[in-house]
């Protein structure tokens, strides 16, 4: 707490119980049946997209309305140099789905980031609509109805085949496993970083850190190209993963999505937004859709409404709350 | 009429320089010169464009007209954030502070501003010795060193007045613009801040803006009066005390 880095754990015990939860998650597959593991690699591939995210709104104080289109960029990508009849291999299609998000949110962090607060939010909107509307369009990924890409996850996991189906699913679920794990990793090491700290200080005041010497443009542009990387490495996965796509990969929806699984699971820490996207798309979701089938969109509403007025920090202020008041009660309360 | 100033060229010069907000002209052709190892006060009512100028000196504003120059080289126009790499701190009148952070990593990340090399910015910030090391010795000149870790934000108002300061000389600059360091604080405190300003001046110039008289007079080496956004004299303590117009302006107003 004395210094920055405030989005990581800090203490021991916090760092056993992330350790913990995904040593949890690497164990699901061996007591779910292969639906929930499907559900699984879903929910998994949202966190991506909502810890790199997090990248932007909980680091740098950016919040994006555009996110979701370097997500499906990707994924359309994956589509668009696979060819017809035949399966590219992962080192081919990853680096090309990257490259494109890596581009694109360059660009539209070039000029997006030109506006703050408000604006800044309706520009990458307008982006993010943008490159929605090539794809819902135009017939370059298959218009309204999407596409379906040429057998990719054979490519990607040559050796599947060769496992019994059951244990088909079980690759994307652990290759999600991993990538998550090492885009937190990455992140988290970013943070602790002189890099991170300045970031973290844009946060707090932009203003400040400009009389400081930093130019801040450049810093903002850096994290935003590189959520937008990040974005794209979840875009890539859900290709994968699905061996299909549609617009609704890139619409603002999506990134609306991410934001609200960051506001489920706290915007003060790094995990916060894996806890909210396992939440939301593991959990709520379907129980929503399983109990609920005609009112699912109110119910999720109006749980998201409740978590939101209750537990102002998410779900990781919860366990947060305890945890700091049990290890360090003279300072409760100082971070405010 | 006019002192005689140091013959070395100064560090910072402005050359007429203007501002205009709308139809207002709130920094109006100020010529001013700041001298290394030189304590400058601009004293001047409420709304005689101080804070404007050191926006302006800062490039915190960009100027309508004018030139400023910083150690032989035309600033003027250039963002606040190069105006910092080029060698000029600043403080601000309404304390500004990164409040979440540490005392320290407020200091460190002005040292890092203008002394970390980029291909190093990806090294752990914790495990960043010479920085910290350099942030300490900043925090110890300025007798924050007992406060180091507190949250800054949780600091008494003096302290967060002396860590405006530490922000301000953490990248080494050359000149020192101080807007109203001694705003809130007591009269213990100003005490120290005093003798802090003259230690400053020993190795910056310096540009204080200052409303307590008696301090400035007590701590200037030079001084500039300023009136409705235009220098109305500009000269040594004595020589403006003595002025007339500056008394019915200003000073025979506050005494």
């Amino acid at each position: 707490m004395s210094s920055a880095g405030t989005l990581l754990p800090r203490t021991r015990l916090g760092m056993y119980g992330l350790a913990a939860g995904a040593a949890a998650l690497a164990c699901l597959p061996l007591i779910a049946p292969p639906y929930y593991i499907e559900l699984g690699t879903t929910a998994l591939i949202a966190a991506m997209l909502a810890l790199s995210l997090q990248l932007l709104v909980g680091c740098t104080g950016l919040v994006s309305l555009g996110h979701g289109a370097f997500y499906g960029l990707a994924a359309y990508t994956v589509y668009l140099v696979t060819p017809a009849n035949g399966a590219l291999p992962v080192w081919l299609t990853l680096p090309a789905a990257v490259l494109a998000a890596a581009l694109a949110s360059l660009v539209v962090g070039a000029l997006s980031l030109r506006t703050k607060g408000f604006f800044f939010l309706m520009v990458t909107l307008a982006f993010g609509q943008m490159i929605f509307f090539l794809f819902h369009d135009t017939k370059i990924g298959g218009g309204t109805d999407g596409a379906f890409l040429a057998k990719p996850v054979l490519a990607a996991f040559g050796y599947e085949l060769s496992l019994p189906r059951r244990q088909r699913p079980l690759i994307a679920y652990y290759v999600s496993l991993a990538l998550l794990v090492a885009m937190y990793t990455g992140l988290a090491l970013l943070l602790r970083s002189l890099f991170g700290r300045v970031l973290e200080g844009i946060r707090i005041n932009e203003h400040r850190m400009q009389a400081l010497g930093y130019d801040t443009y450049r810093y903002k542009l850096a994290a935003f190209a590189l959520a937008g990387i990040l974005a794209g490495v979840a875009g890539h996965m859900w290709a994968m993963h699905r061996g299909f796509v549609n617009p609704e990969l890139v619409g603002w929806h999506r990134s609306a999505e991410a934001l609200l699984m960051i506001l489920l699971g706290g915007l003060t820490t790094l995990h916060g937004p894996i806890i909210g996207a396992l939440a939301y798309v593991g959990v709520l979701r379907e129980v929503a859709s399983l109990w609920f089938p005609e009112r699912t969109l109110l119910v999720e509403g109006l749980v998201i409404l409740a978590i939101v007025l209750l537990l102002p920090r998410g779900l990781t202020g919860l366990s947060r709350h305890r945890l700091e008041r049990k290890s360090e009660p003279h300072k409760a309360g100082a971070d405010d | 009429m006019t002192d005689p100033r140091p013959t070395t060229a100064p560090v910072l010069a402005s050359d007429g320089l203007t501002r205009n907000f709308g139809g207002l002209a709130a920094v109006r052709d100020v010529s001013i010169a700041l001298h290394r190892r030189e304590l400058h006060a601009v004293i001047g009512p409420n709304g005689a464009g101080k804070s404007t100028l050191v926006n302006l000196l800062s490039g915190e504003l960009a100027p309508t007209a004018g030139r400023i120059n910083l150690m032989g080289r035309d600033v003027a126009g250039e963002p606040s954030w190069r105006m910092a790499h080029l060698g000029i701190g600043r403080s601000f009148q309404r304390t500004n502070l990164l409040g979440p952070a540490s005392v320290l990593e407020n200091v460190r990340l002005g040292i890092q501003a203008r002394h970390a090399q980029a291909s190093g910015l990806f090294r752990s910030a914790g495990k960043a010795r010479d920085l910290i090391d350099r942030a300490d010795a900043v925090l110890a000149r300025i007798g924050l060193a007992g406060v180091r870790d507190q949250i800054a934000g949780t600091l008494s108002h003096g302290h967060q007045r002396q860590l405006e300061i530490a922000m301000a000389i953490a990248g080494t600059p050359q000149v020192l613009l101080l807007d109203e360091p001694m705003a809130g604080i007591g009269p213990e405190e100003s005490e120290r801040m005093l003798l802090l300003l003259k230690s400053l001046a020993q190795d910056h110039a310096v540009l204080l803006i200052e409303h307590d008289m008696d301090f400035v007079f007590a701590v200037a080496d030079w001084m500039t009066v300023m009136v409705d956004g235009a220098v109305l004299a500009d000269g040594k303590p004595e020589t403006i005390r003595a002025n007339v117009a500056v008394q019915s302006a200003y000073l025979g107003g506050a005494a």
